[in-house]
């Protein structure tokens, strides 16, 4: 039974990832033109499991598990699973788990570095009500950025068959291009209220004597965060920017985020308590 | 008694033919009644359409002996004078079996995996159910005839796709706009195919279409024909501000829609994109155009090797389809054959 940690639990959620990125890479070149629920299937399994581990880690901090960086990481990505499974449902989304997964695959086993997780005391330093929705909400906000950054994916390669006259665009069962546009904006603008949200509640939550705060990495590397994705849905909303170039922006930001995240928060002292 | 089939089809006989032994709906009930009365079929359904004629009959006769009469039958029931030899075919169990449920399924039609057969055999046997000319055998079979069709249909890729340049375009639309609904045609030159494809569209739920046309009649009478509004020739290029897909087919020797007459109009369409699709040969559309964001444009040559390319995937579908039937066609002789026991 010992086993059988949150830890464990999440191994086996990136295994099933990882199938499904195989998956992926078949369905990719077949070029998804059956619509089937294997893919959908692998991933839901893949979220009922993480959805166990955050829970049992949970439990045993009696808080909402996002106080170190394995945590972070893991909550992302399952409310990135999460939000894949759920979009998947509507007509012809179903491709994408495909895209999604690659991205919870590879972000999945760089969480599992032992590194990021190092051993709590008997309470987590990083708590209480505020500190959890400023955690939840800002890794909520990188989750549907993520899935906006997936949409964008699908977005830029079904626009770009269809452009330069690939058969595949016609024979795949992606959605129309002008769907998959609406989704990413709609998706980047959810992740911006998010943002938003756990931004202010940030701005809220006590500073700690002695630690500077304005010129704190993380905070620095949020306010520009925020700041991209404000210019990326204001160009888009109020001044004409292509749906390609906004797609392609978003992918690059959350490309930025990700790849910059970790180390942010590793050179934040107020993130590192 | 064993189900059998004869008939023409589109694979042996040509239309002057064919004609010749075609059945009208009103006088399908009576030319079984009649078949029944020789004692040739004590079930029986007649299929007839434009690119077959065939009956469907559980003979009492020899199976060979069934065909060779049915043959007869047809011939004589037509009053046919003429020579006919290989043109009518006939089959007995399985092959019978087989050739239903490959009608059925659209594998022999004249455009493979087409669906509109499938419509037309389920009329024909319910207008021989309804008279009572139908058994338990024609049932069962033409049952599991069109269970196998939907399987077919939605278990392979036979009926996937567009095999004519008119839906072509269609299903490109349809991977561009979420909606047909929401967007107008733009019909330059009312040539025939434009017309089609215009129809297509339409068909498909496109809002409203507008023609423009060199002589302005024609172009009236078109869009009167298809519900939608004439266009000044001279004032096409300002309706680029409000269409969303536009099918050109003039006979102009030069382009007639460029780079630079569409650039300032794709300003003011703030980022909607636009179909364009070009019919005509010579060329009416500068392939440079495509170079702008949101544009795709089409010409003949890409529609037409969508619709080859997909041509191409039902074919390759056939053995598969050919599978499925085999196996169902065995279950259903199995399980008569346990009946029978």
């Amino acid at each position: 039974m010992a086993w059988f940690t949150d830890r464990n639990y999440f191994l086996l959620a990136v295994i099933l990832y990882g199938l499904s990125t195989l998956y992926s890479v078949f369905l990719w070149r077949k070029g998804f033109r059956r619509d089937e629920w294997v893919n959908y299937l692998l991933l839901a399994f893949g979220v009922a499991l993480h959805t166990l581990a955050m829970t049992k880690r949970g439990l045993t901090l009696q808080t909402c598990p996002v106080n170190n960086l394995y945590e972070a990481t893991t909550f992302l990505l399952w409310a990135l699973g999460l939000a894949s499974l759920v979009y998947a449902l509507m007509p012809r989304f179903k491709f994408l788990c495909a895209f999604a997964s690659p991205l919870l695959f590879t972000v999945g086993i760089f969480a599992l570095m032992p590194s990021l997780d190092p051993p709590h005391g008997p309470k987590p330093e990083f708590s209480g009500a505020l500190r959890s929705l400023h955690a939840a909400t800002i890794l909520q906000s990188y989750g549907a950025f993520g899935l906006g950054a997936v949409a964008a994916g699908m977005f830029l390669m079904q626009q770009h068959n269809l452009k330069f006259h690939k058969l595949r665009a016609v024979l795949s069962l992606l959605p129309s291009i002008q769907r998959l546009e609406l989704i990413t904006f709609r998706l980047v603008a959810v992740g911006f209220v998010l943002l938003t949200i756990g931004l202010v509640a940030g701005w809220q939550l006590p500073r700690p004597a002695g630690k500077p705060y304005f010129s704190d990495t993380k905070v620095v590397w949020s306010a520009l965060l925020w700041l991209v994705y404000l210019e990326l849905l204001v160009a888009r909303q109020f001044f004409g920017r292509s749906n390609r170039k906004f797609a392609t922006g978003v992918l690059i930001a959350f490309a930025l985020l990700i790849l910059t995240f970790w180390i942010t928060n590793l050179y934040s002292a107020l993130h590192q308590p | 008694m064993s189900v059998v089939v004869i008939g023409l089809s589109h694979r042996t006989s040509r239309v002057e033919l064919r004609e010749r032994f075609a059945f009208t709906n009103e006088k399908i009930p009576q030319a079984l009644q009649a078949l029944r009365d020789a004692g040739l079929a004590a079930e029986a359904t007649i299929l007839s359409t434009c690119n077959r004629v065939e009956i469907y009959a559980v003979t009492p006769l020899a199976p060979a002996a069934g065909v060779a009469e049915l043959k007869k039958f047809l011939v004589a029931h037509h009053a046919f004078d003429g020579e006919v030899g290989d043109e009518i075919y006939g089959f007995a169990e399985p092959q019978s079996l087989h050739h239903l449920f490959k009608v059925a399924s659209g594998l022999d039609s004249m455009v493979i995996g087409e669906t509109e057969i499938f419509g037309q055999l389920k009329e024909a046997y319910e207008l021989a159910f309804t008279h009572k000319h139908t058994g338990a055998r024609l049932n069962r079979a033409f049952q599991r005839a069109f269970n196998v069709a939907k399987h077919i249909r939605t278990e392979t890729n036979i009926q996937r796709g567009s095999v004519s340049v008119m839906s072509a375009a269609v299903e490109l639309a349809e991977k561009i706009f979420t909606s047909l609904n929401e967007h107008e045609v733009l019909v330059i030159g009312a040539g025939e195919t434009s017309e089609k494809t215009a129809r297509a569209l339409l068909s498909r739920g496109a809002r409203s279409v507008a023609v423009t046309n060199r002589s302005p009649e024609r172009a009236v009478a078109l869009a009167a024909e298809l519900g939608g509004r004439a266009v000044p020739f001279e004032q096409w290029p300002e309706e680029f501000v409000r269409i969303d897909i536009a099918i050109s087919s003039t006979s102009a020797n030069t382009h007639i829609l460029d780079r630079a007459t569409l650039e300032p109009l794709m300003r003011r369409r703030k980022n909607r994109p636009l179909l364009l699709i070009d019919i005509a040969v010579p060329r009416d559309i500068d392939p440079a155009v495509n170079e702008l964001e949101n544009i795709y444009l089409y010409n003949v040559d890409d529609l037409q090797s969508v619709a080859d390319d997909y041509l191409k995937l039902r074919l390759d579908e056939v053995a598969h389809c050919e599978k499925i039937i085999a196996e169902r066609v065995t279950a259903l002789l199995n399980q008569q054959n346990l009946r029978r026991e």
